[in-house]
Parts: C-alpha cells; sequence; structure tokens
C-alpha cells in the first residue's frame, strides 16, 4: 500500500498542471467563443495552392 | 449539415433572385446564379481565393454583396490616419492590435471564411473571429500592410468592418467572467480530487484503513481544499463583507459563515488529530454555489454580447474649404465656424448652417422618418445624417463633441443609468431568509452546546449548510435562462433577463410609428388607371422604368423586375422626373408639378376617377395626357392590427416623429387611443418618465435611432428587427424576425417563466423547512446536508429546463 505515498502526489502535480492550463485557456479567451470552434473540424486547412494570387484570376462572367 | 438554397434565390444572400442568370458564378463546380452584382463579386472572390468549402458548411445564408466596391478603398483610407488609429489601435511589441466589429457574420462558417481570408494577407500576424459577438481581434504588422487594406480585403468577401471601442461595462463583465470560469474551474477539479479520498474513507474501499493512512489522506484532502476555499470560495467572502459593511444582510453571510467555520474546524482537527473533518462538503458546497452564480451572471449580462458599435453614425471625415483648395480633415477637428462642402451622397460631418446650394437630407437617423427634408439657405442640417442629392456648402455650428448625434447618445446614456431598478422576489425573500437561518443556527447552539452536547458545533454547521438558499438563488437565473434559450431558438433575443420578469407587471404599451408598425418605406397602396391606350402592365411598367432614375425613396415604391431605356432624363428635385421612352413623352412627379405641364390637369384629374387631386400624391402622364395616378404612402405592416387586437389588456400608445394627420390615420386605423405626434426625443423620454411617475409599467416597441433614449428609459423596450444598432442597444429584447406577432410569443413565455420561477421558490423554500427540524435534531451531518442541498438545486435546474420545450 505504500506506493500510494507516491501515487496521490504524482496525482496532484498532474491535476496542478491541469488547472495551469486550463487558466491559460481562460486567459487566451479560448473559452469566450464556444460556438464556432465546433465546426473547425470541417473545413479544409489546406487551401489550394493553384490560386497564388486572387486578383489575376478575378473573371467574373465566364 | 449545409442549408439548401430554393430555386430563383440568390446563391450567396438568399434573396428572392429577380435579374435570372445575368449574374452568374461557378461555385463547388455548378453554376449558380446572383441576385446582384455585390453578391457575384463576393461569391467570386471567395471562390478564387479557394474558400469554397464556406458555401459547403456554412448553416445561415450570407448577408447582401455591397455593390459599391470600388469607391471602398478611398473611403477606408481614413483609417490609416494616426489621430483615428490612436483610439482603436493598441501597440502589441512591434504590431498593432485592433478590435473591430464586423457586420455580416451570420453563422461559424462566415468565421473560418474570415479567418482564412485574411491569414493570407502578407504582414499580418494573427487573426481571431469572436462569431457570437460578431468581432475580431486583428494583429498586424505596419510596415508591411495598411489598416485600410485589411478592411478592403474583408469587405471583398462581403463583411463589412468597423473599428470598435468596449465601452467599460463590458469590459468589466469580460474580466468577471473569466474570474468565474477560472474559479469553478478550480473547484470542480479539486471537488473531485477531495471527493476520490473522501469516498475511500467513507467505504474504507482499501480494506483497512490504519490511522496513519487516515492522517495522510485528511492532510491531502486540507493542502487540495485550500485553494478552493482561498480562490474560488473568495467570491462569497467578498459580498458577506459588502454586505456587513452596508449594514444589511444576504445570502452570502451564512455561506461565508459556514465555509470559514467548518475550514478552520478541518484545520484543527488534523493538526490535533482528533475530530471530523469535513473537506469534501466545502468544496462541494463552493462548485455548487459557483455554478448557480455563474449562471445567473451569465444570464443578466448576455446583453453586453450584442452591443454594438455606434461609431458608424458618428462621421468621420470631412472637406474643409481651405481658402480655395479643400482639403480632407477628420470631423473631430472641425471648428465652429469652418465652412465645409458636403457633396451628394455623402454623410454630413458636422452639425451646422446652410450657406449654400439645395440639397434633400436624409435625416431617418434622428428622427426615425423616411422622407428626405429639403435643404437650403440657413436651415440646420446634423452630423450622421445623408444628403441624398445636391451639393452644399455649410457652416459649422457646434463642434463634434456637441453635434447632435453625440447629444442623443448622451440622453440614451443618462436614462440607461436612471431606469427604475428591479427588485427580484428571490432577492427579498432571501434577506428574511437568512436573517432566520442565522438567528435559528445560532439558537440551536446555545442549546445544544448547554446540554453538553459535543456535537453542537457541527449541527450548527449542518444547519448552514442544509439551508443554505442556493437552490433559492438559482430559483430565477435558471428559469430565465432556459427562457432566454428558448426564445433565441424562435428569433428573439433577450439582453437583460429580467426584462422577462418586468413584462409580466406591464400595464401600457407604446409604439413608434415608422417602422414599427409600419414598414418604413413607401408603397404602392391605391392606383387609378386610364387603360384606353395603355394596358395596366405597360403604364407600372413606364412609371417604374421613369423612377429608377431616381433616388428618392418613393421610387422604391414603384416594382423593379423589369426596366426600360429611358432617354433624356431630367429630374427636378422634390418634384418629379420627365424622361423619353420609346418616343414617347412621360412625366412623372406631384400635382404642382404635373398641373405645370398638363393645360387641364384638374379636368383629366376627374376623368381618372378621383375625386380630388388630393386622394393621390404621384401623378403619371404619357404624351400630354394623364393616364395614372398613384397613392404612394408608408403601409401598415400586415399582421399589426392582430396584434394591437390582442394587447386590449393594456394601455396602447404611438409616439411618432411623424406629422399629425399620418399618425392619426394610422391610429385610427388600428384602434390605438392615445396619439402622440412631432415628439422629439427628448419629449418621447418625458412621456415616458410622466407615466414611470403615475407606477405605470411601460414597454416601449420602437427601431429608429431618435427611439433609443426612451428604449433605454422605458421598464421594457423591444426593438424591431432592422432596428438600428443604437436602437438594439438601447432596447432589452430584439426581435430579429422583424414580425411584431413574435412580441405576443414573448409575453407569453414572460408569464410562464413567472409561473415556473413561483414553482422553483415554493419548492426550495419548502425544501429547506423540511430539512431544517432534521438539521437541529442534529440528525443530520454536514455531508448529507451537502448532498441534499445539491439535490435540491438539481430539481430547480431541472424544473426550469423544461421551459426549453
Amino acid at each position: 500500500m505504500s506506493i500510494i505515498y507516491v501515487l496521490i502526489p504524482l496525482a496532484i502535480i498532474i491535476v496542478g498542471i491541469a488547472i495551469l492550463v486550463f487558466f491559460w485557456a481562460v486567459k487566451s479567451n479560448q473559452f469566450d467563443d464556444l460556438e464556432r470552434q465546433g465546426y473547425s473540424i470541417l473545413f479544409d486547412d489546406d487551401l489550394k495552392k493553384d490560386t497564388p494570387k486572387s486578383e489575376d484570376k478575378k473573371q467574373l462572367n465566364d | 449539415m449545409s442549408i439548401q438554397i430554393p430555386e430563383g434565390h440568390c446563391f450567396h444572400c438568399g434573396l428572392p433572385n429577380v435579374e435570372g442568370d445575368r449574374y452568374p458564378a461557378t461555385i463547388l463546380k455548378i453554376e449558380r446564379l446572383m441576385c446582384c452584382p455585390g453578391c457575384q463579386a463576393v461569391a467570386t472572390a471567395i471562390v478564387n481565393n479557394g474558400l469554397e468549402s464556406y458555401y459547403e458548411f456554412r448553416t445561415e445564408t450570407a448577408a447582401r454583396g455591397d455593390a459599391a466596391l470600388d469607391n471602398a478603398l478611398s473611403q477606408l483610407a481614413v483609417y490609416d490616419e494616426p489621430e483615428l488609429q490612436e483610439e482603436f489601435v493598441f501597440d502589441v511589441g512591434k504590431h498593432k492590435e485592433i478590435r473591430l466589429t464586423v457586420e455580416g457574420i451570420t453563422c461559424a462558417a462566415c468565421g473560418w471564411l474570415i479567418e482564412k481570408q485574411l491569414s493570407k494577407v502578407k504582414g499580418l500576424k494573427q487573426v481571431s473571429v469572436n462569431v457570437a459577438a460578431r468581432r475580431a481581434l486583428v494583429t498586424w504588422d505596419d510596415t508591411e500592410v495598411k489598416l485600410s487594406s485589411i478592411l478592403n480585403r474583408l469587405k471583398q468577401i462581403g463583411y463589412e468592418s468597423l473599428p470598435f471601442q468596449s465601452d467599460q461595462h463590458e469590459a468589466s463583465y469580460q474580466s468577471e467572467q473569466k474570474s468565474y470560469l477560472k474559479k469553478l474551474g478550480l473547484a470542480g477539479l479539486m471537488t473531485m480530487q477531495v471527493m476520490m479520498l473522501a469516498m475511500g474513507q467513507y467505504f474504507d474501499l482499501f480494506g483497512n484503513i490504519d490511522n496513519e493512512m487516515q492522517r495522510y489522506f485528511n492532510w491531502i484532502s486540507l493542502i487540495l481544499t485550500t485553494p478552493v476555499v482561498l480562490f474560488s470560495g473568495s467570491v462569497f467572502y467578498v459580498s458577506a463583507l459588502k454586505a456587513v459593511l452596508a449594514k444589511t444582510v444576504n445570502m452570502d453571510i451564512p455561506v461565508t459563515i459556514a465555509i470559514v467555520a467548518t475550514y478552520i474546524a478541518g484545520i484543527i482537527a488534523v493538526n490535533k488529530d482528533t475530530g471530523e473533518v469535513y473537506f469534501e462538503s466545502i468544496c462541494m458546497f463552493i462548485f455548487f454555489l459557483l455554478i448557480s452564480r455563474f449562471l445567473e451572471h451569465r444570464s443578466r449580462h448576455k446583453a453586453t454580447q450584442i452591443s454594438s458599435n455606434m461609431l458608424k453614425y458618428i462621421p468621420v471625415t470631412a472637406n474643409k474649404w481651405m481658402g480655395e483648395k479643400i482639403e480632407s480633415v477628420l470631423a473631430k477637428q472641425l471648428k465652429v465656424g469652418d465652412l465645409v462642402l458636403v457633396k451628394a451622397g455623402e454623410t454630413i460631418p458636422i452639425d451646422g448652417i446652410v450657406t449654400g446650394g439645395i440639397a434633400h437630407v436624409d435625416e431617418s437617423m434622428l428622427t426615425g422618418e423616411f422622407e428626405p427634408v429639403k435643404k437650403q439657405l440657413n436651415s440646420m442640417v446634423y452630423g450622421g445624417t445623408l444628403n441624398q442629392d445636391g451639393q452644399i456648402s455649410l457652416k459649422v455650428t457646434s463642434t463634434l463633441k456637441h453635434a447632435m448625434v453625440n447629444q442623443i447618445l448622451r440622453l440614451q446614456e443618462t436614462a440607461l443609468a436612471s431606469k427604475p431598478s428591479v427588485a427580484l422576489v428571490a432577492d427579498k425573500l432571501s434577506r428574511y431568509f437568512v436573517i432566520a437561518v442565522l438567528a435559528i443556527s445560532a439558537l440551536t447552539y446555545t442549546y445544544w452546546s448547554s446540554q453538553g452536547n459535543p456535537e453542537a458545533f457541527w449541527i450548527c454547521i449542518s444547519i448552514l449548510v442544509a439551508t443554505c438558499p442556493c437552490a433559492l438563488g438559482l430559483a430565477t437565473p435558471s428559469a430565465l435562462t432556459c427562457a432566454m434559450a428558448k426564445l433565441n431558438r424562435t428569433g428573439i433575443l433577450i439582453k437583460r433577463a429580467d426584462a422577462l420578469e418586468q413584462l409580466t407587471h406591464v400595464t401600457d404599451v407604446i409604439f413608434d410609428k415608422t417602422g414599427t408598425l409600419t414598414e418604413g418605406k413607401f408603397t404602392l397602396v391605391s392606383k387609378w388607371l386610364d387603360t384606353n391606350t395603355m394596358t395596366e402592365e405597360e403604364i407600372l411598367l413606364f412609371a417604374s422604368s421613369l423612377e429608377q432614375c431616381s433616388e428618392h425613396p418613393i421610387s422604391s415604391a414603384f416594382p423593379v423586375e423589369q426596366a426600360k431605356a429611358v432617354e433624356q432624363v431630367e429630374i427636378v428635385i422634390g418634384n418629379g422626373i420627365k424622361g423619353i421612352i420609346d418616343q414617347k413623352l412621360c412625366v412623372i412627379g406631384s400635382a404642382s408639378f404635373l398641373s405645370k405641364h398638363l393645360s387641364d390637369f384638374n379636368g383629366q384629374v376627374q376623368q381618372l376617377g378621383l375625386d380630388s387631386p388630393q386622394e393621390a400624391n404621384v401623378f403619371f402622364s404619357v404624351n400630354k395626357q394623364l393616364i395614372a395616378a398613384f397613392s404612394v404612402c408608408d403601409a401598415v405592416k400586415k399582421d399589426v392590427s392582430s396584434v394591437i387586437k390582442n394587447l386590449d389588456q393594456y394601455t396602447t400608445t404611438i409616439l411618432s416623429g411623424d406629422s399629425k394627420n399620418n399618425v392619426e390615420s394610422i391610429a385610427t386605423n388600428l384602434g390605438i387611443k392615445n396619439k402622440f405626434s412631432q415628439c422629439s426625443p427628448k419629449q418621447k423620454l418625458d412621456y415616458i418618465a410622466k407615466l414611470q411617475i403615475e407606477n405605470k409599467v411601460t414597454l416601449m416597441v420602437g427601431d429608429g435611432i431618435n427611439d433609443a433614449p426612451v428604449l433605454a428609459a422605458s421598464n421594457v423596450s423591444v426593438a424591431v428587427g432592422n432596428a438600428s444598432d443604437l436602437a438594439r442597444n438601447a432596447a432589452d429584447v430584439i426581435l430579429i424576425s422583424g414580425n411584431l406577432p413574435t412580441l405576443l410569443d414573448v409575453i407569453a413565455m414572460a408569464k410562464r417563466t413567472k409561473r415556473k420561477i413561483k414553482q422553483n421558490i415554493a419548492w426550495a423554500l419548502s425544501y429547506n423547512l423540511l430539512v431544517l427540524p432534521f438539521a437541529m435534531m442534529g440528525v443530520l451531518t454536514p455531508w448529507q446536508a451537502a448532498l441534499g442541498m445539491s439535490l435540491s438545486s438539481i430539481i430547480v435546474v431541472y424544473n426550469s429546463t423544461r421551459l426549453m420545450r
């Protein structure tokens, strides 16, 4: 049972880290907008590279 | 996932497409049709930038694109001026940072679109979009890219953005929200840990726990509980201290006593290695109470999220005469006596007196009336209003700080500050309750200790915890939050939660006229036609083709599906339009304009079947022959009369800035008895104040900037649909759909909510009374008391969520 003297302090350290991470997240405004982030996964992050300059290609009626 | 656009509607903005295939764009490999060049340009820009997946995942249609993209850059250039930037732009290290309010954000896909579009701009360091608040935080390197080009970039994909200055109120709300979140998170995580250790002890899960292990567990619990008590619980101590200093009591006093006493007793017990510890009860207690506080905080201050940007109405630049030359300067630098030139289509930069030129000015932002006002020599013009045609020069009469717009803003602020405060039922109740609880626990303690009971202290703590008015405190905010969420889904935004509670006390309903009861734009109400030479369709087609040449609001009353080419157009401002269509001389305009043009005007009017020329206000002639007369006016919105009928238990009133005749006819039409015309914002305010002195509770429904002060002052206020930002800002309730009938839904919901609150309070009180004898007898231990209190709160919350169905 003496392992518990090591495990519990270890658990406390991990909880401490979790709390620090949580505080950092709150501080960097990550809880401001809960609506949008859920959608982020749906979008393509890698944009097509074949459109280097949009203005050059802008042709309206074709 | 994505929305479906019905046939015949614009693929971009979802509005009806009357242009057919004039504005195509290829999106997601299929050719789609847009309704206007603005939407087409925006859609093409989105596709060309490789951002097509916006269309795949959006859940709302976009805002309509603005066709006037070309002149945007020159107007935006003013945002690069250092004088203007110093107010909004912050220096962050080497970079600059700005908060923008972005108009046109409709769903999460917009946030993605903006971030992706901007992330490709060279020199842009960071951009984060908050969809709920419709704001973006942008950081950029000023040496590589200018602010104006960032704004222009946003405009290309259809988002109008403006620098945003958050008011103090909102800033304090934000920091409070963050501190609540931190406290809640800490309490939650720690409660789990402490609970885990406590459960081990309760159920003896490790077989037989020896004394040493017990002490070890207690020490760990103490260490884990300390940050919760010191940091998370501080909300309660501060509030309790404030109450004591103000010589009153509040819910936080027994809470504070219970927490601090249990904690100190715990420390003593751990040190002396004797007696009970209840660390898990403290943590759980703080955690649950914090949840209820957090909910309350959120529901009461939802308002700040939609507080929007008033700067839009404050003009930024002006063309100032410097001797013979014109120079572009910031409006706030203008001094009294300066001469300023205002071209057609420009916003008048400042209050002043006209020194030359004639123009029609749209003063709707100040008066709420959309009909333009004629301005000539020596008339007063006001900053923020729009010059529709003609060029005028003016002499500045007051600086921007004292201009009319800013005066209205200030009027609104003071009105908001003096708004009658609401004493919530639960708050009043809990005050008596708290006094009773404190007295009872003190008496019980004295009784048991005089009896020599060693448990006296813990019995006293049990009473404090068991009777904690947590459920009572949750009763109102939880019900209000649920009601707000439900209404939100039907397009009704409640900005101030207690507005719902106040709605049930309303005695007087007051309406603004233009834009609220009426359409707020000219509509073709009736027509008299001479169909001998032309068919009805032809007459309408000719008349609308001619009207298209003018910017006058009357022209919007005529349909625009098709138009014929008009040659030799001649517009006589304030009178009418002449032009040649299919080699026929067509004239449209007022009675006086046509009577000059036609030889026997009155005779021809009678031939059309009109009793007098006053019945109609637009006349149309082809080849010197009067063939049509139209009555064009501001029509009452449909459904309005049924709404008014349903409001018969209230006193209804119209407060309008419009002329007496118009107001009276609408009032009689709708059966509204009290009517006041030609009211200035100040007069409207005085009327509400008078009612409030008579102890009436007012509900104001309005939409214009001129209504903003009254909306702010009224006990409850509703802004309708396309209301100006200022009105939205001042109102408690916003009907996004613009349907007045939803007002009835709000009132019905308010009544249901009130019932729910009463149920909740009844339950919370009866539970506390029920449990009190057990606690006093010492049957209840503190942890049981804490558990019971939590269950009671959960029942209250569950009952409230039934409102969402």
